[in-house]
């Protein structure tokens, strides 16, 4: 017994410490998150802003840090360590503080399904909350593309320089992606809005009894903010936007590949589309003579 | 208060009903899976008659042929031509052998990077010259008649511009001929989009690319309401087949050449050149008073791609005295498959052909 219970004891400084990193860590993660981008801004206007993006990731951290803080408590390693003893005091705080967190998500959720309902067809899409993409791009530009801008010296000088253009123009791409598709998201966080605030919210409606009513419902509220949405400046920017990014990877990878093409003797992209031009305008101008012959034969026949 | 709930337990009821039917529809959907399935499109039997590059003519033979002028039917490059040859029943091209029509469709083929350099000049005034040549020497006729689909419509409309003396009738179903309307989202979009970038950076319009932006059209149906309608009757066989071949039909959509969609995109979508008059060709311009021959317009008033204000006006473009609109009450695709236009649109085109076959 002894000589566990010293066991026990050794590891426990260890683990506390562990738990403590893990706790600011989550902490440093929570004020990241959804205000990394408040600069500038007053704390109400970022709260707003970020109102649908930032709780339910707010509520997930603080869930995880208050599970942290609580093993952190005097006694709570040693509870665990000593096993059954004292279980039921732990999991009940435990199981309190998940619920509790829990709860918070449920409501985020709630608020977000009957808030600020709207009809179909007039919800505009204008200033749209997107500063978790801001966010990506600037973690990206920040702290990693630092280390891709390695000076290009020497005989791998060109190669690094194309690998590093490749992956930046890969990740410009994924960010762009990402938030064309958090658009294309929106009209159906908007439709739940505009159901909840219909059936729930109001009241004014007999709800139906056939789930299929409220499916067929949905659709047209939904088709409508989609076509509200894909007429709207924000949506065309953001697509071309994407496009532009989509192009501009398709690029940086053809060059990387003509790259490795040329270093291993073979023909690149370039040169087969030079052929291919070259293959094109002589067969236009082989046509071209064949139908003047074909037209001075009948003349001559008839001549 | 009351009205206002939601009434959850009647809601849960109906789906465990739902739950319990669905498992039936399960099993017997399995058996039809398990089962073979005739999902072939482009089943009607034709002969290969010519070929330029990778474009091919197609000859489809009626049992008796009542018009003495063949059919050339031209699709447009953004989809096969397959579409005018679904599924059995619901074939435009078996309806129009039936009504005695000789038929020729031009197949565009699958482009490749070699082909990135052709423009809308080599489609229009080489290939469909090729075939029109081709078919005119075959039957011994001075004229043939030209039916275009979509955008192979477009081609057809600037094809009888420039060569009208070889064109009989002209027909233009869903073709888009107004570019600049705010109606569609396609001729919206198209105004934003930066085509140079696009084609030096792909050579070709990726046929995914295509596809991509033609669910963005409509999500909700083209992405969801269609696959829980299969869903809900993947226990009928005839339902699972026809859904299966619009299936391969709808995502086989081809590369376009890159320097011809450059041409679409700048000349038609964003500087709509064909209707003032100001489109050129080669060393051509393309004058809409030269189509002179009897016109058939045909457009659908639900279309979202390319809706009734992108086609109508064509008919007070044109130099024809004979020149008639026809707005069905359907969309862009339904045009071709719905049972009402195989039923009554194509003995109708037959009719109004068989009127003007001199």
């Amino acid at each position: 017994m002894t000589q566990e219970n010293s066991g026990q004891t050794a590891s426990e400084p260890l683990l506390g410490a562990w738990i403590n990193w893990t706790m600011d860590f989550w902490d440093t993660m929570a004020q990241m998150g959804p205000g990394l981008n408040g600069t500038g801004r007053s704390g109400a206007q970022v709260s707003r802003e970020t109102a649908d993006a930032g709780d339910p990731w707010l509520a997930a951290l603080n869930l995880w840090q208050g599970f942290f803080s609580l093993l952190t408590e005097p006694g709570t390693i040693t509870a665990v360590f000593q096993g059954i003893q004292a279980p039921s005091k732990i999991i009940l705080r435990m199981a309190q503080a998940g619920w509790g967190g829990y709860f918070h998500l449920h409501q985020q959720w709630l608020a977000g399904w009957q808030g600020n309902g709207s009809p179909p067809g007039e919800a505009g899409y204008e200033n749209l909350d997107q500063d978790i993409f801001k966010a990506c791009n600037e973690i990206f530009e920040q702290d990693f593309r630092r280390f891709l801008n390695l000076p290009h010296l020497c005989l791998d000088g060109l190669p690094q320089e194309r690998v590093i253009r490749a992956t930046v123009e890969f990740n410009q791409f994924q960010a762009a992606m990402a938030e064309f598709i958090y658009l294309l998201y929106l009209p159906v966080k908007k439709s739940l809005r505009a159901m909840g605030a219909v059936w729930v919210d109001d009241g004014t409606e007999k709800p139906p009894e056939d789930f299929k009513e409220y499916y067929k419902r949905w659709l047209r509220i939904l088709e409508g903010h989609y076509m509200t949405l894909f007429q709207s400046a924000e949506y065309i920017r953001t697509l071309t936007h994407t496009l532009r990014a989509m192009e501009d990877f398709a690029l940086a990878k053809q060059e990387l590949q003509s790259e490795a093409m040329a270093a291993l003797g073979l023909p690149t992209r370039r040169e087969m589309d030079d052929l291919y031009r070259e293959i094109y305008l002589l067969k236009k101008s082989v046509k071209g003579l064949a139908r003047k012959l074909d037209q001075r034969q009948p003349a001559q026949e008839e001549g | 208060m009351d009205r206002g709930k939601i009434p959850v337990d009647l809601i849960m009821a109906k789906l465990e009903a739902d739950a319990r039917a669905a498992k039936h529809r399960l099993e017997r959907a399995r058996d039809i899976f398990h089962g073979p399935l005739a999902t072939d499109i482009g089943a009607t039997p034709y002969e290969p008659v010519f070929q330029t590059d990778r474009v091919r003519l197609k000859y489809y033979r009626p049992e008796t042929a009542r018009l003495k002028t063949p059919l050339l039917l031209v699709h447009g490059l953004f989809n096969r031509e397959t579409l005018l040859d679904l599924q059995p029943g619901r074939s435009i091209i078996h309806n129009l052998l039936k009504e005695g029509v000789e038929v020729y469709l031009i197949e565009w083929g699958a482009p490749t990077r070699r082909d990135q350099f052709l423009t809308l000049d080599d489609h229009i005034n080489g290939y469909m010259d090729d075939m029109v040549e081709f078919i005119r020497r075959r039957h011994g006729v001075p004229q043939v008649n030209l039916m275009g689909v979509c955008l192979g419509g477009t081609f057809a409309v600037i094809y009888a511009a420039l060569h009208p003396e070889k064109i009989r009738n002209l027909i233009t179903t869903v073709a888009p001929t107004h570019f600049n309307t705010p109606k569609g989202l396609l001729h919206v979009w198209m105004q934003e989009i930066d085509v140079d970038r696009l084609v030096n950076a792909f050579g070709n319009l990726p046929g995914n690319l295509v596809n991509a932006a033609f669910l963005l059209l409509n999500p909700p149906r083209l992405l969801l309401d269609k696959y829980l309608g299969f869903l809900e009757n993947m226990d009928n066989k005839d339902f699972v087949e026809n859904f299966i071949r619009m299936e391969k039909w709808i995502f086989d959509s081809p590369d376009v050449p890159g320097d011809t969609f450059r041409q679409i995109v700048k000349d038609l979508y964003q500087e709509n050149r064909l209707v003032q008059g100001k489109l050129r060709l080669g060393e051509r311009r393309v004058d809409l008073r030269r189509v002179t021959m009897p016109l058939l317009n045909i457009y659908g008033r639900y279309d979202h791609l390319v809706p009734p204000e992108a086609c109508e006006v064509l008919t007070e473009k044109v130099g024809s005295r004979d020149a008639e609109n026809v707005c069905l009450d359907t969309g862009h695709v339904g045009i071709y498959v719905s049972s009402r236009f195989q039923k009554e649109t194509i003995p109708m085109i037959a009719a109004w052909l068989l009127a003007r076959e001199g």
